[in-house]
């Protein structure tokens, strides 16, 4: 039976935070999992990273157990170790340690088939789910009892290949940053398993007296296959299909299906040509050339050095002279001639742009490198969420998306890509960026890449709001917690809209809070829609809140003991914390026309009686002349009415 | 031009007004004598009087002349000789009597239009002081001070 209080994932698996499995989550911790329906208890639980969203897409995408693979079986918000909130993502226990506690030399045949064909099956099934693994390296690929195939742990819950070592990665992927890699390709999953093949022929891992910089380094100058296994001994069988899987473009590495008949495979010929060499080398900052693919790296990796030698002319020298390449040549000279030509945009903007062409055209397997920062345009998201508290990195790929970046790299490459869909991609992702007010920006895209990126806001940011089901009683709880807090900041605002439909798209658009009056009707609207469909039950600590912030919205009011009225009306509905009716109270169309035609009425009467009191003051004088005249009559008929009555009497006797 | 025009209009007001009085001297000396000093405070007063229309003297002189009305009519029964004329003119009472009534005209003069002002302001600030208040109403109602 389930605790009442156990915090439950999909409503049946419980965290058992009392049993951690260091080794279980290839790398990421890991803790034992039970599933509370059927008492199966032969379950992991991985932790995800709060700035590490999960494969939403994966995740969405593998429904089922997966034969060869820990694939995932749920995923939701549950208690961390210290209480704090966590994310976990469920699988199924592994059958065994992982193999790098355990690393010897395989016998031929067992590689094959203990490895090979089930860790090919498994990838098959992958991708016919349309689903990369991009986690295949020693601590994720399990044995259970020997003579048993192998297993691949959890790949989920983080980014892709975001923990994979330089040496299990293509170079075109290691140069990346880690959260930048994307899903990839199958083929990109087939070389990491070309590199474990390698290692457990060996029994050892390859070029391991290197760093991360010179693995990467050595396999762009040899290729991948001269640098991990040019001077190693293997079997010859294997030696051979590790050729094919280790092949620098994703096109040449055979298929899993394919792997599955090694012979076949094996038989498969990989025409891959050495990189031609230069005659003398040219130095890119700290990084000395020899071949194109080394002179792209350096470009990207060295970005103002590479701009120099670029702009300097140097490059496109040493591409003609020094490497005799002069066909390329004239292709980077374009480029830098189109630059120099351009002379209306921002200096920096356009060498990013003019070095982003150049790296696509020298070497048109690498990956959109902008600034110093390498990645894969589908990987934008996850780096995004990585790079969220850098402000050099957001700014940097703030100005990517701006200038729609991964469209201009698309189409020097084509025929590598779906141009028209990366296009699309990049228009929204620059419309998203663009959207105006506190919940576009950053954030919203940020948001819109990472489905599974809990809300970033510091007002929630003890609980994890992944969805906006959660979102009402979080601010609930945080403004409860601390009344002075605004229950809208832009990170919450950005969430919902990236998590809403165009209703709440079009509510958090139109909120125009400010930094002096942060709260008002359009923010109060966007509450009122998220309590109406996700938590229909009373918010009173929000609701007390808005009473004490509505001084701005009740003074949309021009009547004055309409103001008061209202908010002696707004306290008793801020008690049964129900929001709309405090905003229909507020809003009142009919109400509001009413006060504005009693206004203008008022105004026009003000005007009319400032305009006469201005008369009365300003007609002093005339008064007095009117008086005078007025008094003079009043003598001169005296004076006759004397005469007169005189005469009278004279006439009379 | 425009004061040579209006000139002529004005000096034969002067002569008609001569010729008027020349005619009263030459044909009743005594009754010119009589009129001229029961209303001399009138003439001293059209003399003085700056104002167009003359309000103060014309007051003065229809004051003066009301009381000027019975010694005129004693003259006129007294044959309207030089002796009946020094008469009168003998008397305190008549002079005295005309005298006082130009003087009351003159006072009436001045004062009537310094009444008149004072109702008229009174009216006008109870107008004000009834505006102010409405100003006021309106202000507290709709808050125009604020908004």
């Amino acid at each position: 039976m389930a605790n009442p209080s156990e915090a439950l994932i999909a409503d049946r698996y419980a965290v058992l935070l009392a049993q951690p499995l260091p080794d279980a989550g290839g790398g990421l911790p890991a803790f034992a999992a039970k599933d509370r329906q059927t008492g199966d208890a032969a379950l992991i639980a991985i932790q995800v990273r709060r700035d590490m969203p999960p494969r939403a897409r994966a995740l969405q995408m593998l429904t089922g157990p997966i034969e060869g693979v820990l694939a995932p079986l749920a995923h939701g918000p549950a208690p961390g170790l210290r209480n704090e909130p966590g994310y976990f993502v469920v699988c199924p226990a592994p059958p065994g340690p992982p193999l790098a506690g355990r690393l010897r030399p395989w016998p031929e045949a067992a590689l094959i088939a203990h490895a090979l064909r089930p860790l090919a099956l498994a990838l098959d099934r992958l991708a016919a789910r349309n689903v990369t693994h991009r986690g295949i390296r020693l601590n994720n690929v399990f044995e259970g009892q020997r003579g048993q195939p192998l297993v691949l742990g959890a790949a989920w819950a983080a980014p892709p290949a975001m923990h994979q070592p330089t040496l299990f990665e293509p170079p075109y992927s290691a140069m990346c940053h880690p959260a930048g890699r994307g899903d990839g390709g199958i083929a990109d999953d087939v070389y990491a398993l070309g590199v474990l093949l390698v290692a457990l022929a060996l029994g050892r891992l390859p070029l391991a007296e290197l760093d991360d910089t010179a693995i990467l380094r050595r396999k762009l100058e040899q290729g991948s296959h001269g640098a991990l296994a040019g001077d190693e001994r293997m079997p010859p069988f294997i030696a051979d299909l590790v050729r094919g899987m280790l092949a620098e473009d994703p096109e040449h590495r055979p298929t899993p299906k394919l792997l599955l008949d090694p012979a076949v495979a094996r038989s498969r010929r990989v025409a891959a040509r050495p990189p031609r060499k230069a005659q003398r080398a040219l130095p890119i900052g700290e990084i000395v050339v020899w071949d194109a693919r080394t002179l792209a790296y350096a470009l990207a990796a060295e970005p103002e050095h590479g701009t120099s030698a670029l702009r300097g002319g140097a490059a496109v020298q040493w591409l003609r002279r020094g490497l005799g390449d002069a066909a390329l040549a004239a292709r980077v000279d374009d480029l830098i001639r189109l630059r120099l030509s351009d002379p209306s945009t921002e200096e920096s903007r356009s060498d990013a742009i003019m070095l982003m062409r150049a790296v696509a055209t020298i070497d048109p397997l690498a990956p959109l490198c902008w600034h110093g920062i390498a990645l894969w345009p589908d990987g934008l998201g996850p780096l995004l969420a990585a790079g969220a508290g850098e402000q050099g990195s957001t700014g940097t790929l703030e100005d990517l998306v701006g200038v729609e970046g991964a469209a201009g790299w698309g189409v020097l490459r084509t025929e590598r890509c779906d141009f028209g869909a990366l296009r699309q991609e990049t228009r929204q992702n620059r419309a998203s960026l663009g959207t105006r007010g506190i919940a576009g920006g950053l954030p919203r895209l940020t948001y819109l890449l990472n489905p599974l990126l809990p809300c970033g806001s510091p007002l929630v940011a003890d609980r994890w709001v992944g969805r906006l089901a959660d979102l009402p009683a979080a601010i609930e709880a945080a403004v409860a917690a601390n009344p002075k807090v605004v229950p809208l900041d832009a990170h919450v605002a950005a969430f919902i809209a990236a998590h809403g439909d165009s209703r709440l798209e079009a509510d958090t658009n139109a909120l125009s809070g400010t930094v002096q009056n942060p709260f008002g009707l359009p923010e109060l609207r966007l509450l009122v829609q998220l309590q109406l469909r996700f938590h229909p039950r009373p918010l009173p600590a929000l609701a007390a809140w808005v009473v004490g912030a509505s001084a701005p919205m009740v003074a949309l009011w021009c009547n004055r003991p309409h103001r008061q009225e209202l908010a002696d009306r707004l306290r008793p509905l801020a008690q049964a914390g129900m929001l709309p009716a405090m905003l229909a109270l507020l809003e009142d169309p009919a109400g509001r026309n009413a006060d504005a035609s009693g206004a203008r009425l008022a105004a026009a009467e003000l005007s009319g009686i400032e305009a006469e009191l201005r008369g009365i003051v300003a007609g002093a004088g005339e008064r007095r002349d009117i008086a005078a005249r007025i008094g003079q009559e009043i003598a001169a008929g005296v004076g006759l009415t004397a005469l007169a009555t005189m005469l009278a009497l004279a006439v009379l006797g | 031009m425009r004061a040579k025009a209006q000139a002529p209009r004005r000096h034969s007001m002067v002569w008609l007004q001569g010729l008027g009085c020349g005619a009263v001297v030459a044909l009743v000396p005594a009754m010119a004598l009589l009129l001229g000093v029961l209303l001399l405070p009138g003439v001293l007063a059209v003399l003085y009087d700056r104002q167009g229309g003359r309000p103060v003297a014309r007051t003065v002189l229809l004051c003066g002349t009301a009381a000027t009305v019975a010694p005129i009519l004693a003259l006129w029964s007294a044959g309207n000789s030089m002796d009946a004329c020094m008469v009168l003119l003998g008397d305190l009472r008549v002079v005295g009597t005309a005298w006082s009534t130009a003087a009351a005209g003159w006072i009436l003069a001045e004062l009537a239009p310094v009444a008149v002002l004072v109702v008229l302001e009174a009216i006008t600030q109870a107008r004000a002081a009834r505006l102010r208040a409405a100003r006021e109403r309106l202000v507290a109602e709709w808050g125009f001070d604020d908004t």
